[in-house]
């Protein structure tokens, strides 16, 4: 009885542990993996799989038999037998998990301090959240751009901070996030392995554009990277390139910036109709009034609140100014 | 007996009543009220969700809805449905006439309908916006729904207190002749584990929300960042109620399970004292985990490894739980009731909540899923799949002392059924898709979502629909369901001692404990044998 029980068990065990190898193993359950970090995540993700099936099996399995074999028979309204608990039993119980919770905590420790450890001679780059859109800095260049692209195999880290609420950058090809907290810089570490296009979601609540606050990134050899910091260093010296370090492409389409973007309205031929939107503002003044304070006048079939309150804060009354006189240049 | 059931009617239900079954039952249906409420919410945010772009209400609009779903469920369901089980059932387990304070607990039960109310109202003054963990400085920015939102959660903390207040005190001194500690009910045993849990982490909830409305009302500036106040000092004290907030919702719905399946199972349950002291341990270890919520934010990295640490480890406890649980039922004589499924559901269910909380506790994977549908997923199989199936089975299981009357039985298994299968349509695609890349709390995602989010909404319009056989059974046999006798399902605790419904202050006579209250499949023993402690082994 003894050895038959113990023999049943070693199968039990020996079948869980293969379905949690087989499920670890198999299982494909996260975006392409694009970056150093993801290998190691995705790692320690699937041993935490594995571990999880045996468990899950072997509970749900324990529940499933006993509900199968243990029903009442009929007629029978006497009690079952008196047991009240097994203490070697219970010890066994409590001693397992703990050893593999400790296992499982030293590992994601060692995971941890290997991926937040920049690779050797990182890049910074600076990610600057806001509500909603992203922009970003490359100071070794002083050069301020819309979009993100690296070059592959280079690491870099990310400083990421926020203007107005908290937001939080994540890429989960490279299986990393951190918030983007007003008042502080925060930290990451990527190596990114291959090249392509990833997106970045903003991970947390931050207002009512939340959902569309997406951009992405571009991984790319290091000399299409060069071409591209080149490119757009001769932007910069652009009014254009203003209006898209600003993030306004994020939301509205203008062909001499080359955004198309359909959340906010489209800008091209802008000093033809602004006239004729605010009784009592003239073009110019119109287009002020929807850069500082955007609800004022929302054209027909937008939604309001989308567009940040605080460029009257953020812009000097002279870059406006430009802004206002590069939008009215728009053909 | 012929005194009681004629005495006041349904009308008391409606006034103000220090009986602790009439405020008991004004907990338990109120917070059923709201339930339906956030439940229309929920099926609002899975129509939007149902396919990509915008389909029915826009981006503010659907911050509002989220909130309100949210919010309602933790604070207005959950919590009051819980305490009020406590409510009935703490003076009737404990062998008492009425908890220790009872016109205090009128008072924390007639807070509540107008903190209600007043989260409602903010749908009617620009909305509260910010999530139900109101993150500053989004909380601090939005329109003036979000006081009302503030001083509804102020007020609901002020009940949450005077209620823990109570469920100690009572169950500290008023627990009958012979009933030590060592023979306590379970459900008793969770209800203390959680005011002692409320007690410590609600103030600081309640503290941080004043300084929120401080800050929106009086233009104080705690957490205006310009000013140098530090959106993370809020994170740090909202999650250090809004974690224990968790184990408050669940410790108790762990102790309905531990009072069901003895009785269905006819065998004591399994490793009582280790499922006890289970219960105080997560209650210890849930007040230093909050940070586990914040591995993504600007706090300290070095302080991320000790609340991973503690994290982790409070799987043992509930692993303890769950395997105790399932020797309880083997080798029983299962009787598969109503109550009894919602348990065995709960389990399952729970199980999949706890699993994934371990993927959640190990930083390097958070960082990658933190809010994320991933978590969306873990907190309802926690919170839905666990502690909503064991309000059912407790709903169920005292239904025929609450009312005097049985619940139909076939009725009953096809809710379970719509609800067991619901929940996991709804909840299992979510951690594929936060898996994938869809954050959390967005009104719109990419169009590689669309199966996990089509899927989700079919499966939560089986769980809408799974409430009609319950409001149809409960409303039904309540008013002429078969008359209920004191003990149905010859369970052993003192509750069933009472009639059903019990009288006014319960007993005729303070009972006097013999045994534990899991003493199937022994000869009952006799008043005067000295009845033998729980064995531990």
């Amino acid at each position: 009885m003894r050895e038959r029980t113990l023999f049943l068990s070693a199968i039990i065990a020996i079948v869980l542990i293969g379905l949690g190898f087989l499920v670890a193993g198999q299982a494909n359950l996260m975006p392409r993996e694009a970056s150093t970090r993801a290998v190691e995540v995705d790692q320690l993700f699937r041993v935490l799989l594995g571990v999880s099936t045996v468990i899950f099996f072997l509970v749900e399995g324990a529940l499933i038999y006993a509900v199968l074999r243990f029903r009442k028979k009929a007629g029978d309204e006497s009690d079952a037998p008196a047991i009240h608990g097994n203490t070697s039993l219970e010890i066994l119980w409590t001693l397992i998990p703990a050893a593999i919770v400790v296992v499982i905590g030293v590992y994601s420790f060692q995971v941890l301090g290997s991926i937040e450890t920049p690779g050797r001679g990182p890049r910074v780059v600076e990610v600057i959240a806001r509500q909603f859109s992203w922009g970003f800095r490359y100071p070794e260049e002083d050069l301020a751009t819309t979009e993100l692209h690296l070059p592959v195999g280079q690491p870099v880290v990310f400083q990421i901070t926020s203007e107005d609420v908290i937001h939080s950058f994540w890429v989960p090809a490279f299986r990393g996030k951190r918030d983007a907290t007003p008042g502080q810089v925060s930290e990451m570490a990527i190596t990114p392995t291959e090249t392509g296009v990833f997106p970045i979601r903003c991970a947390e609540l931050c207002g009512a554009g939340h959902s569309i606050m997406t951009s992405q990134v571009v991984v790319e050899s290091p000399e299409a990277f060069d071409a591209w910091l080149a490119q757009q260093q001769a932007l910069a010296s652009d009014p254009g390139q203003f209006f898209l370090t600003l993030g306004c492409g994020g939301c509205h389409t203008l062909a001499g910036a080359g955004t198309t973007a359909s959340v906010g309205p489209p800008l091209d031929g802008l000093a033809a109709r602004a006239g004729d939107r605010v009784p009592g503002l003239d073009a110019a003044g119109y287009v002020e009034q929807s850069i500082v304070d955007s609800d004022g006048f929302i054209v027909p079939g937008f939604q309001p609140g989308l567009m940040p309150k605080n460029f009257g804060e953020r812009l000097t009354p002279e870059q406006t100014q430009a802004l206002v006189a590069f939008l009215m240049a728009q053909p | 007996m012929t005194a009681t059931s004629a005495s006041p009617g349904w009308r008391r239900y409606f006034t103000w009543n220090t009986d602790h079954k009439v405020i008991g039952v004004q907990y338990i249906v109120t917070a059923f009220v709201f339930f339906m409420l956030a439940g229309i919410l929920a099926m609002l945010v899975r129509t939007e969700l149902r396919a990509p772009g915008k389909d029915i209400i826009d981006g503010a609009t659907y911050n509002q809805v989220m909130t309100n779903h949210g919010s309602l469920m933790i604070f207005l369901w959950i919590l009051p449905v819980l305490a009020g089980f406590g409510n009935y059932l703490i003076p009737l387990m404990i062998g008492a006439r009425d908890m220790a304070f009872p016109r205090l607990n009128a008072l924390s039960y007639w807070l509540i309908p107008p903190a209600g109310l007043l989260m409602l109202a903010s749908f009617f003054a620009g909305g509260a916006e910010a999530g139900w963990t109101a993150y500053v400085p989004l909380s601090i920015g939005g329109p003036p729904g979000q006081t009302l939102w503030a001083l509804s959660v102020i007020l609901l903390g002020f009940s949450n207190i005077m209620g823990a207040i109570n469920f100690l005190t009572t169950t500290i001194t008023m627990r009958a002749p012979g009933l030590s500690m060592w023979r306590l009910p379970l459900f008793v045993w969770g209800m203390l584990a959680t005011a002692i849990l409320s007690l410590t982490a609600t103030p600081v909830l309640t503290a941080g929300l004043v300084l929120v409305a401080f800050d929106r009302m009086i233009g104080t500036q705690f957490f205006a960042v310009a000013s140098g106040g530090d959106p993370i000092l809020w994170q740090n004290l909202f999650w250090f109620y809004s974690h224990p907030a968790v184990y408050i919702m669940i410790l108790p719905a762990m102790g309905i399970v531990s009072e069901v399946l003895p009785v269905f199972s006819r065998k004591p349950i399994f490793g009582y004292r280790m499922i006890a002291l289970s219960s105080m341990a997560i209650a210890v270890l849930g007040m230093t985990v909050w940070a586990h919520h914040m591995f993504t934010s600007g706090m300290d990295p070095r302080l991320r490894i000790p609340f991973m640490v503690s994290s982790m480890i409070i799987a043992v406890p509930t692993g303890v739980k769950i395997f105790s649980w399932l020797a309880t039922i083997w080798d029983g004589k299962l009787r598969f009731t109503t109550p009894m499924l919602f348990a065995l559901g709960f389990i399952s269910m729970f199980l999949i909540g706890g699993l994934t909380g371990i993927f959640l506790a190990a930083i390097p994977v958070d960082l990658h899923v933190h809010d994320t549908y991933f978590v969306v997923a873990h907190l309802h199989f926690v919170l839905f799949g666990g502690s909503v199936s064991a309000v059912y089975a407790g709903l169920y299981y005292w239904f025929p002392k609450i009312t005097g009357r049985m619940y139909d039985e076939r009725t009953g298994r096809l809710h379970f059924a719509a609800n067991f299968i619901g929940s996991n349509l709804t909840y299992l695609p979510m951690f594929a898709a936060g898996l994938m890349g869809m954050p959390r709390r967005v009104a719109d995602y990419d169009p590689e979502f669309t199966v996990y989010n089509e899927l989700a909404t079919f499966g939560s319009l089986l769980l809408a629909v799974s409430v009609l056989p319950f409001l149809y059974n409960v409303i039904l046999s309540w008013a002429r369901g078969p008359k209920a006798s004191a003990n149905p399902w010859s369970g052993k605790t003192l509750e069933w001692q009472a009639s059903s419904p019990p009288p006014p202050e319960n007993f005729e006579q303070i009972p006097t404990v013999t045994s534990d209250p899991y003493a199937y499949g022994e000869e009952a023993p006799k008043a005067a044998e000295p009845a033998a402690a729980p064995a531990t082994g």
